[in-house]
C-alpha cells in the first residue's frame, strides 16, 4: 500500500511521530510488529538525572548520557504539554530521589548533582531530616537522598489508550507487520513486510532495539540493543509515594501509579526469548529486585507482588539517534537514547520536525545518525 | 471442637477452631468482606483460593483471603479497603526461618491425584515432598473436614488416602502457597512463617482445576458463589452458604451439592441444568452406566434423592442475570424456549465445567494443546505421565478434566515412574492402574455428553457485564478495547486491564481468549492465553525478601 509517509514501530516513539505527521493532514501508515512491542510494555518512569545503573554499567557512555541531560529536562516537560492535549495520563511530576545509604554514596550525589545543576537540572540534596518529611515511609538507614525536581512518572496503559485514539481520530492507519526489509529509490521509500509492501514518500524508523537491523542493508551500522528487563507490580495501597525512587549504587526504580499499585523494577535482566515472544522472568531478578525494595521502604512489607513482567530498553551509546540516515535521506530515525520513555515525546517531534522541514523543537545535530556511518 | 471469638469491624462473632473465617462469617450471616476501588461491595466467591474477592484485614495485615485464613481466637478482621494504608513505622523482617528441601520427587498438590502419586512413589522407596495449598490434605475432591469428623462414604474414603499418604513416610506440608516456578526446576513457596526452597529432581504436578463460572449480569454480587465454594463451606467447615439456595450451570458437582445442602439443612429453592434431561438421550446415558456402572448409579441416586426431597430440578435452563434486591438475592433463567423464569434466593451457586490450575505447568514450559471438547488446555503427556518437559509429570484435573477416579490411577503411575526416574524401583507393575485409567476416560466422555459446559459467548451479554471481576472491566469495555487492537490477548490485557488484578486473570483470561478465537477465526493454542508469568499467585514483598535471603544463604 501506498500512503505520503509511513512510520516503522508503533511503541511512544511511532504512535507520537504518526500523530505529528497526520496533523498535518497527511496520510500516514504506521505498521507495528505488534506482540513485543517494546513501550506497550514500559512502566512508565519519567528518568532526567542521571541513572547510577547507567553511569555503572555503560561507563563508557556516560559522558554521552551527561551532555544528553537538557534533552531529559525537555522531554519531561513536553510530557506536560501532552498530557494537556490528549488527556489524563496520571502524570505526576513532583520529582524523582536518588537514595543513598551512608556517606560515600552521599558524596558521589553530591558530584553527580553539581555536574547536573551545570545542565540546568533542578536538584537539591536532601538530609534524612528533609527526606523524613517528604518521604517518611523510607527505611531508617537511607541518610540522604538527591531530590530531581523535574522527574515524575505517568500510566504507560493510559498513555497508549489515548494516543491510539488520536491516532485513530486523524487517520493514522495502523497495521499489525513485521518490517523486514528497506529499500530506498530516488522518489520514494519502500519497507517490505512479512505480509505486504508499503510504501511512501518518507519513512519514520521508530523501532526501538529493531532499529538497527532494518537499516544495515542501507550502509549505517547503529548498534541497537535490546535490553529486557524486569518490572514487578503490587496490588493498590493509599496514594503515599510521591516521587520516583531510586538508589545511588543499586539497581531500583519505585513509584506508585495513579491506580495506588507501586511499580518496582530499576534495570535487573531477564530472559530475551527472540523477537516473537516476549521475554521471561529470572527467578534471581525477581527475588533480588522485590528484596531491595523491601529493604529500602519496609512499609511496603505487606502488599503482595501480583504480577512481574518484563519490557525492552534499548541502549545504543548513550545518546538519541534521531535525523536523516546517510546514504538514504528519505529514512529518518527516531531512537531515543536510554531511558527512552521518557524522550520519546522529544524524539518524535524532532524527527517529524526533520520530516516536515519545520523547526524541530531541540538541536536534534548532537543525535544525527550521522556518527555511525562508516 | 473448640469455641472462639474474633471481632469483624469490631463486631464479635462466634466461631469454631479450625473454621476459616470465609465460613465462620457467613455463618454469621456476613457475605460482604471487601469494597473494590468502584465501591463494589465483594464477598466469598470461589472458596479455594483463587478469586481474591473475599479478602479482609486481618490484625492490620490487608489482602488475607478470608477462605485461606483460618479463624484465631482473638483476631481483628476488618473490611478489605481498596487502598489499604501503609505504615511508615514497619521493619525489615527478621532473618526468617526458611527451609531447603532436594527431596526426589516433590508433588505439588494434596487432592486425589496428588496422594496417589504421594504413596506410589514413597512406596517406590523416594524421598517425597508435598506441598498443599489448603490447611488439610485431600483437595476438593475428597474435602476433608476441619475437624475431622467424617460426613459420607466419600470423606471417608478420602480420610484413608489422607492417612495412608502420611503414614508413607513422605513429609506433607499443608497452608503452602506456591508463587515460584523456574527452570531447573526451581520451586519457591511461602508457609506458616518460613520461606520453602524446593530443587526438587522430578515434580508431579497435581494442581486440580477451579470451577468455570457462568458470566453474566451479577455474577459478583456477595451471595453468588461457585458450586465448589458451597462445597467447601459445608463440607469442611459445616456452615451453608444460605438458607435458601439455587444452583445452577451444568454437570455432576452441582446435583451433588444441592443434594448435600439440602440433606444439611438448606431449602433448595431450584437446581438448574443448561443439558437437556439424560431421559432424553437414553443412549448417551446407557454408554454412561456402561463405562461407569458405580458412578452411574451414584448419579441416579442423587437425581432421587433430590427427587424425594422435593427439590425441584429443572434442564434447558440457563442463567441470564443476578439482581440484588432487599434482603437477598433474584436469579433470572432463560429457558430453551427464550421464555424466562425467575427465582428469589440468599444464595446463587454456580459451576460450569472447570478450568485447570495449569500456571506451574505452563510456566516450566510444558506443551499444551487445546480440547474443544471441553473448552479448556489439555497438557501433553507420554505413556508415564511424563510432559514435554524432562523430570515433569502430570495428573489429575490440572491436565484438563478427567474426575477424581483417573485422577487416583494416574497419581499411582506417576508416582512410579517419577521414582524410577529418580533412581527408586523400575517403574513397572502399572498394567491395571493404565487399565483403570483407560475405563475412567471413557466414563468420563460419555459423561459429559449429558451435559452442556458451553461458555455463553460474552457478545451475547449485556455491555455492562462485568467481565475482569479484579478491575472491573464490563464486556462492553472489552469489546470495545478489541475494537482499537484486534487480534491479541496480550493486546487486549494491556488496552482494558482486563486479568491484570489479583486473581491473575483466572476467569476472564480464558472467556477473553474464547472470544478473540472466534472473533479471528484462528484457533485456541497455548499461546491464545495469558503468558505464564510468577508469581503463580500474589506473594507479599515480605515473603519474596526471606526467599532471597535464604537463597543467599543457600548458595
Amino acid at each position: 500500500m501506498t500512503s505520503d509517509l509511513l512510520v516503522i514501530g508503533g511503541g511512544i516513539v511511532g504512535q507520537i511521530a504518526a500523530l505529528e505527521l497526520a496533523g498535518t493532514g497527511a496520510r500516514v501508515t504506521l505498521v507495528d510488529a505488534a506482540h513485543n512491542a517494546g513501550s506497550t510494555t514500559n512502566a512508565g518512569s519519567l528518568h532526567v538525572q542521571m541513572q547510577s545503573r547507567f553511569i555503572r554499567l555503560y561507563p563508557e557512555h556516560a559522558p554521552n548520557l551527561e551532555r544528553a541531560l537538557p534533552y531529559y529536562k525537555q522531554a519531561a516537560e513536553c510530557w506536560d504539554t501532552l498530557e494537556a492535549g490528549l488527556g489524563p495520563m496520571h502524570l505526576v511530576r513532583k520529582g524523582g530521589l536518588m537514595l543513598a545509604e551512608s556517606s560515600g554514596q552521599m558524596a558521589f550525589l553530591e558530584e553527580k548533582s553539581r555536574r547536573e545543576e551545570a545542565k540546568g537540572l533542578d536538584v537539591a540534596l536532601l538530609d534524612r531530616a528533609e527526606l523524613d518529611r517528604i518521604a517518611p515511609w523510607i527505611g531508617p538507614w537511607i541518610v540522604g537522598a538527591e531530590l530531581c525536581r523535574d522527574e515524575g512518572s505517568l500510566n504507560p496503559l493510559l498513555v497508549n489508550r489515548l494516543l491510539a485514539k488520536a491516532c485513530a481520530d486523524l487517520g493514522v492507519i495502523c497495521i499489525s507487520d513485521r518490517i523486514d526489509g528497506l529499500t530506498v529509490t530516488a522518489d520514494r521509500v519502500s519497507a517490505r513486510g512479512l505480509q505486504g509492501r508499503y510504501r511512501a514518500s518518507e519513512a519514520v524508523v521508530a523501532a526501538a532495539w529493531g532499529s538497527g537491523a532494518l537499516v544495515r542493508a542501507l550502509g549505517v551500522d547503529i548498534p541497537t540493543a535490546p535490553e529486557p528487563l524486569h518490572m514487578n507490580i503490587t496490588e493498590a495501597c493509599e496514594q503515599k509515594i510521591d516521587h520516583l525512587v531510586q538508589h545511588a549504587e543499586r539497581s531500583l526504580t519505585l513509584k506508585q501509579f495513579g491506580t495506588g499499585q507501586i511499580v518496582i523494577g530499576g534495570g535487573w535482566s531477564a530472559h530475551d526469548h527472540g523477537v516473537d515472544t516476549v521475554p521471561g522472568v529470572r527467578a534471581g531478578s525477581l527475588l533480588g529486585n522485590v528484596a531491595l525494595a523491601a529493604r529500602l521502604a519496609p512499609a511496603i512489607g505487606t502488599l503482595r507482588i501480583i504480577r512481574t513482567w518484563a519490557g525492552m530498553n534499548t541502549t545504543a551509546d548513550g545518546t538519541s539517534i534521531v535525523g536523516r540516515l546517510p546514504g538514504a535521506e528519505r529514512v529518518i530515525m527516531a531512537v531515543p537514547g536510554d531511558a527512552g520513555y521518557t524522550l520519546a515525546p522529544l524524539v518524535a517531534q524532532m524527527a517529524a520536525s526533520i520530516v516536515l522541514g519545520r523547526d524541530p523543537p531541540a538541536d536534534p545535530a548532537p543525535c544525527s545518525p550521522a556518527r555511525f556511518a562508516a | 471442637m473448640t469455641e472462639i471469638t474474633f471481632t469483624f469491624n469490631g463486631a464479635g462473632v462466634a466461631a469454631s477452631g479450625g473454621q476459616s473465617l470465609a465460613a465462620a462469617l457467613i455463618a454469621a450471616g456476613r457475605r460482604e468482606f471487601r469494597v473494590t476501588a468502584g465501591g463494589k461491595r465483594r464477598g466469598v466467591f470461589c472458596g479455594i483460593g483463587v478469586c481474591q474477592d473475599c479478602l479482609v484485614t486481618v490484625d492490620g495485615t490487608p489482602n488475607r483471603r478470608a477462605c485461606m485464613t483460618g479463624a484465631v481466637d482473638g483476631m481483628a478482621v476488618e473490611t478489605q479497603s481498596a487502598f489499604p494504608a501503609l505504615r511508615s513505622d514497619a521493619e525489615v523482617p527478621d532473618t526468617p526461618r526458611a527451609r531447603v528441601l532436594t527431596p526426589d520427587v516433590l508433588v505439588i498438590g494434596g487432592g486425589a491425584g496428588g496422594l496417589s502419586a504421594t504413596i506410589a512413589a514413597r512406596r517406590a522407596g523416594a524421598e517425597v515432598v508435598t506441598l498443599d495449598e489448603r490447611t488439610v490434605p485431600g483437595g476438593q475432591y475428597y474435602k476433608q473436614s476441619a475437624d475431622g469428623g467424617l460426613l459420607d462414604a466419600q470423606q471417608a474414603e478420602g480420610a484413608t488416602l489422607v492417612e495412608d499418604a502420611r503414614s508413607s513416610g513422605a513429609e506433607i506440608i499443608n497452608s503452602v502457597e506456591i508463587w515460584g516456578a523456574f527452570d531447573g526446576p526451581l520451586i519457591l513457596a511461602e508457609s506458616e512463617n518460613a520461606a520453602l526452597i524446593v530443587r526438587p529432581r522430578t515434580v508431579i504436578v497435581a494442581t486440580g482445576a477451579y470451577d468455570r463460572p457462568i458470566i453474566v449480569p451479577g455474577w459478583t454480587l456477595p451471595g453468588v458463589m461457585t458450586t465448589g465454594a458451597a462445597q467447601t463451606l459445608w463440607r469442611s467447615y459445616r456452615t451453608l452458604p444460605g438458607r435458601r439456595i439455587v444452583v445452577c450451570g451444568s454437570g455432576p458437582l452441582n446435583l451433588q451439592v444441592a443434594l448435600e445442602l439440602a440433606v444439611g439443612g438448606a431449602e433448595i429453592a431450584l437446581v438448574a441444568e443448561a443439558a437437556p434431561s439424560a431421559f432424553r438421550h437414553p443412549l448417551r446415558g446407557a454408554r454412561c452406566s456402561i463405562h461407569g456402572p458405580t458412578l452411574a448409579w451414584k448419579g441416579l441416586a442423587m437425581l432421587c434423592g433430590l427427587r424425594w426431597r422435593r427439590v425441584p430440578v429443572r434442564n434447558g435452563l440457563r442463567l441470564a442475570a443476578v439482581e440484588q434486591y432487599e434482603g437477598g438475592l433474584s436469579a433470572t433463567f432463560r429457558r430453551t424456549d427464550g421464555g424466562t423464569c425467575t427465582v428469589r434466593a440468599d444464595a446463587v451457586c454456580m459451576n460450569a465445567g472447570f478450568e485447570p490450575q495449569n500456571e506451574i505447568l505452563r510456566l516450566l514450559g510444558a506443551r499444551m494443546t487445546y480440547d474443544p471438547a471441553v473448552g479448556h488446555l489439555r497438557c501433553e503427556r507420554s505413556q508415564t505421565l511424563e510432559t514435554s518437559v524432562s523430570g515433569i509429570f502430570a495428573v489429575g484435573d490440572c491436565v484438563g478434566l478427567g474426575g477424581a477416579p483417573a485422577a487416583c490411577a494416574e497419581g499411582r503411575i506417576a508416582g512410579l515412574s517419577a521414582a524410577a526416574l529418580s533412581g527408586h524401583g523400575d517403574g513397572r507393575g502399572l498394567a491395571s492402574d493404565r487399565r483403570a485409567l483407560r475405563r475412567h476416560r471413557r466414563f468420563q466422555n460419555a459423561l459429559w455428553q449429558l451435559h452442556d459446559v458451553s461458555p455463553t459467548p460474552l457478545d451475547s451479554l449485556p455491555e455492562d457485564t462485568v467481565l475482569c471481576r479484579c478491575e472491573e472491566v464490563t464486556v462492553g469495555e472489552t469489546l470495545a478495547g478489541y475494537a482499537v487492537n484486534p487480534g491479541h490477548l496480550g493486546t487486549l490485557k494491556r488496552a482494558t486491564r482486563i486479568g491484570m488484578g489479583p486473581c491473575q486473570g483466572r476467569y476472564c483470561g480464558p472467556a477473553a481468549a474464547r472470544l478473540i478465537a472466534e472473533k479471528t477465526g484462528e484457533a485456541l493454542t497455548d499461546r491464545s492465553f495469558f503468558a505464564p508469568r510468577v508469581p503463580v499467585k500474589p506473594v507479599t514483598i515480605n515473603a519474596v525478601f526471606s526467599a532471597e535471603e535464604a537463597l543467599r544463604g543457600d548458595e
